[in-house]
C-alpha cells in the first residue's frame, strides 16, 4: 500500500505537532525530564537528536524491508534495530571526536544519551506499523526528531521562568515538569483540527 | 545464615518497592508509565511484562558477571534485554494477540526502560544470582505498582470502568481528558507529588544537614 | 591486550549466537499459533460482514470448516476479495471488499461486504486499529458498524465520499453516518478509507463481474 493517501511534508509536520513523539507518544521522557532544565544543553542534544533519528529511520527501513523481511526474521527487529541505532551513535561519535573536537564538545558528549533515547527506537517501530515508505519514514525520523527538540526547549525555556518561582516542594523537579509537559500536551492537541495525521 | 540471607532479601525487595522505587524515586521508564496506563488490563500485562524481563535479565546478567568482559558489558546487556523482550512479545502474540496489539510497540520499548538497564548496571553486575533475583522483581513490582495505581485512576475516570466492568454510577460523566496524553502527565505528576509529601527520602534530608 | 579483545569478540559472537538461537527456537515453537490467530481472526471478521453466524465460543477448526464452506477467496491485480455463499453452498450471497487506511493513530484495517449486485452494504466490521480505547476505539462497537448495515451505495458526486460523518444523531440521508463523540479524528479518517477503498474496489469488482470471473 504505498503512499497511504499522506504525503511524506505532512507526515513531517504532523510528527512535529499533531503527534508529537514525546507530548503524545510519551517516548524519549527521561533525558527530556533531566537534560531541559537548561536551554543549551537542550539544544545540542536536540541536534544531536535530529540528526540521529532521520538517519537511523532510513537505515532501520532498509536494513528491515531488504534483510529481515525476505529472510523472514522480522521477530528480530527489535535486537536488529537496536544494534543499528547503537552502531551509529558509535560511528558518529568517532568520527566528530577525530574530524572536529569543538563539534564533539558541543555535540559528542550527548552521543551516548541517545543510544537509550527510547524515541529513537520507538520512531523506528512506528514506521514498520504504519507501513511508511522510505520517503515517509525519513520524513518521519526527521519530523520526530524536531518535535522532540522543540518540546524540549519548550520545556527548557518554561523552567527557566519558573526558576523565580515558589513550587511546593514535594513537586519539585520532576512532578512539575510532568504537570507543564501535560500542559503542553494539551496545547498541542490544539494541532489535531490543522492537519490530518497517521 | 539463612535468616540472614531472609532479612537481606526482604530489605531488597522493600526497597525496589517503595524507597528506591524506579519510577517515583529514581523517575525512569517512565515512557511506558504514561502511554499504556488509559486500562488496567493492559497495564497489568505490560507489568507482569516487565517484571519477567526485568528479573531475568539481572539474574542472567548476574550469573555472567565475572566471565563478561567490562568494556562491552552494555552490549551484552542490551542483548540480553532484547532477547527476553522477544520472548514476551512471541508469546503475548502467540496467546494474547488482542493485547497485544493494543500494547503495539510498547512491549519492544522495554528494551529502551531504563529501569533494566539500571538494576543491570547498578545491582546484577554486582551480586550474586539469589540478591539480583529479588532485586529484579522487586523494581518491577515497584514499577507496576506505580502504573497500576495510575491506571486505575485513569480507566475509573475516563471510562468509568475497571478491567473493563462498568463500576461508576449511572449520572457519571467520563472525564476524557484521562485517557488522553496530558491525563497520564498531571497523573504521574499528581502521585510523585502526593508520594514525595509522604516521606522525603532520608539522605535527601542527611544531604541537606 | 590482544588477548583481551580477541577474548571479547569471541565471548559477544557465542552469546549472541546463544541469545538468538533460544529467541528463534521459542519462535518456531510459535509460530504456527501466531499464524493461525491471524488466519481465524481474518475468517472470524469475514464471515461477521456477511451476516454468517458463529457463536462466540466456536472452536477455531470449525470456524475454518464453515470458512471454506461458504468463502472463496479472489485474487487479481493486487486485489484481495471474498464471495461469500449461502447455505447451499451455491447462491452468491456478498462480495467482501479489505478497508484499509491510515487512521489517527496507526493504520485501520476492516472489511466492508456489499451485495452481489453492488448496491448495498450488508456489513462491516474494523479488526485492526491503534485508535485510542473509548474513543476511536469505538469503531468496533456494534452500535457503529450496525449503522451500515443496509446503507445504499449511491455513487458519490464530484468531489463527495461514498459515506459522510454527521455529528452523532444528525445523520439522516443514506449516505450520512453518525460519528463518534471526541474523536473527530478517526472518524474524518474512516470516512476518507472507506471512501477510498470503495472507489479501488467498485469498479475492479464490476469489471470482474462482466468478465464472468466472480
Amino acid at each position: 500500500m504505498e503512499g497511504l493517501g499522506l504525503s511524506a511534508p505532512v507526515i513531517f509536520f504532523a510528527a512535529i505537532f499533531t503527534n508529537n513523539i514525546l507530548l503524545t507518544n510519551f517516548l524519549g521522557m527521561c533525558s527530556f525530564l533531566a537534560i531541559s532544565r537548561e536551554v543549551k544543553a537542550s539544544l545540542g542534544l536536540g541536534f544531536a537528536v535530529i540528526f540521529v533519528m532521520t538517519c537511523t529511520s532510513a537505515l532501520n527501513y532498509l536494513v528491515y524491508y531488504h534483510l529481515l523481511v525476505p529472510l523472514g526474521l522480522i521477530h528480530f527487529r527489535y535486537i536488529v534495530f537496536i544494534i543499528v541505532i547503537a552502531a551509529f551513535v558509535q560511528l558518529v561519535e568517532m568520527v566528530i571526536e577525530r574530524s572536529s573536537p569543538i563539534l564533539y564538545v558541543v555535540l559528542g558528549i550527548f552521543l551516548p544519551l541517545i543510544t537509550v533515547n527510547c524515541a529513537i527506537l520507538g520512531v523506528a517501530l512506528f514506521m514498520i506499523i504504519r507501513n511508511y515508505t522510505f520517503l515517509q519514514s525519513v520524513a518521519y525520523g526527521a519530523g520526530a526528531g524536531i518535535g522532540w527538540t522543540l518540546a524540549i526547549l519548550a520545556m527548557g525555556g518554561i523552567r527557566e521562568k519558573l526558576k523565580g518561582a515558589s513550587i511546593p516542594k514535594p513537586l519539585e523537579g520532576p512532578g512539575i515538569a510532568l504537570i507543564i509537559a501535560g500542559l503542553m500536551a494539551l496545547a498541542f492537541m490544539a494541532f489535531s483540527g490543522m492537519i490530518q495525521i497517521q | 545464615m539463612i535468616v540472614m540471607v531472609e532479612l537481606k532479601s526482604r530489605k531488597i525487595f522493600a526497597s525496589g518497592v517503595w524507597k528506591e522505587n524506579p519510577v517515583f524515586r529514581q523517575i525512569l521508564g517512565i515512557c511506558s508509565a504514561l502511554a499504556v496506563t488509559n486500562l488496567l488490563i493492559n497495564t497489568l500485562i505490560m507489568g507482569l511484562s516487565l517484571i519477567f524481563v526485568v528479573t531475568m535479565s539481572n539474574v542472567t546478567v548476574s550469573i555472567l558477571r565475572s566471565i563478561t568482559p567490562t568494556r562491552i558489558r552494555m552490549m551484552v546487556q542490551t542483548l540480553i534485554i532484547a532477547s527476553y523482550v522477544i520472548i514476551v512479545d512471541v508469546f503475548l502474540k502467540a496467546y494474547l494477540p488482542d493485547i497485544s496489539e493494543a500494547l503495539g510497540p510498547y512491549v519492544g520499548l522495554i528494551i529502551t526502560n531504563c529501569i533494566i538497564m539500571g538494576r543491570c548496571e547498578a545491582f546484577a553486575r554486582n551480586n550474586t544470582v539469589w540478591p539480583s533475583f529479588v532485586d529484579g522483581v522487586a523494581s518491577g513490582c515497584g514499577y507496576a505498582f506505580v502504573l497500576l495505581t495510575i491506571a486505575f485512576f485513569r480507566e475509573l475516570m475516563g471510562f468509568g470502568t475497571l478491567f473493563g466492568m462498568d463500576v461508576m454510577p449511572g449520572g457519571w460523566t467520563n472525564w476524557i481528558i484521562m485517557v488522553m496524553p496530558p491525563g497520564a502527565f498531571f497523573m504521574l505528576g499528581a502521585f510523585i507529588w502526593i508520594v514525595r509529601s509522604l516521606g522525603p527520602r532520608g539522605e535527601e534530608e542527611e544531604l541537606k544537614k | 591486550m590482544i588477548r583481551k579483545r580477541i577474548f571479547s569478540v569471541v565471548y559477544m559472537f557465542l552469546l549472541t549466537f546463544f541469545f538468538t538461537g533460544i529467541v528463534s527456537g521459542i519462535y518456531e515453537i510459535n509460530r504456527e499459533r501466531i499464524a493461525i490467530n491471524e488466519e481465524i481472526k481474518l475468517q472470524k471478521i469475514i464471515l461477521k460482514v456477511l451476516g454468517v453466524q458463529v457463536p462466540p465460543g466456536t472452536l477455531d477448526a470449525r470456524v475454518r470448516q464453515i470458512f471454506g464452506d461458504r468463502v472463496k477467496r479472489e485474487t487479481g491485480q493486487g486485489r484481495t476479495i471474498y464471495r461469500g455463499f449461502a447455505e447451499d453452498g451455491k447462491a452468491l450471497i456478498g462480495y467482501v471488499l479489505p478497508l484499509f487506511g491510515p487512521g489517527f493513530w496507526g493504520p485501520i484495517y476492516g472489511m466492508m461486504a456489499i451485495d452481489p449486485q453492488l448496491e448495498r452494504v450488508i456489513g462491516i466490521a474494523f479488526y485492526r486499529h491503534n485508535e485510542t480505547p473509548g474513543l476511536g476505539g469505538r469503531i468496533t462497537e456494534a452500535w457503529f458498524e450496525k449503522q451500515f448495515k443496509g446503507k445504499t451505495l449511491l455513487p458519490p458526486e464530484q468531489e463527495g465520499r461514498y459515506f459522510s460523518f454527521r455529528p452523532p444523531g444528525t445523520a439522516k440521508a443514506q449516505n450520512e453516518v453518525d460519528a463518534i463523540t471526541g474523536a473527530t479524528g478517526t472518524s474524518k479518517a474512516v470516512e476518507r478509507l472507506i471512501d477510498r477503498s470503495l472507489k479501488d474496489y467498485l469498479p475492479w469488482i464490476a469489471e470482474q463481474q462482466a468478465a464472468g470471473r466472480v
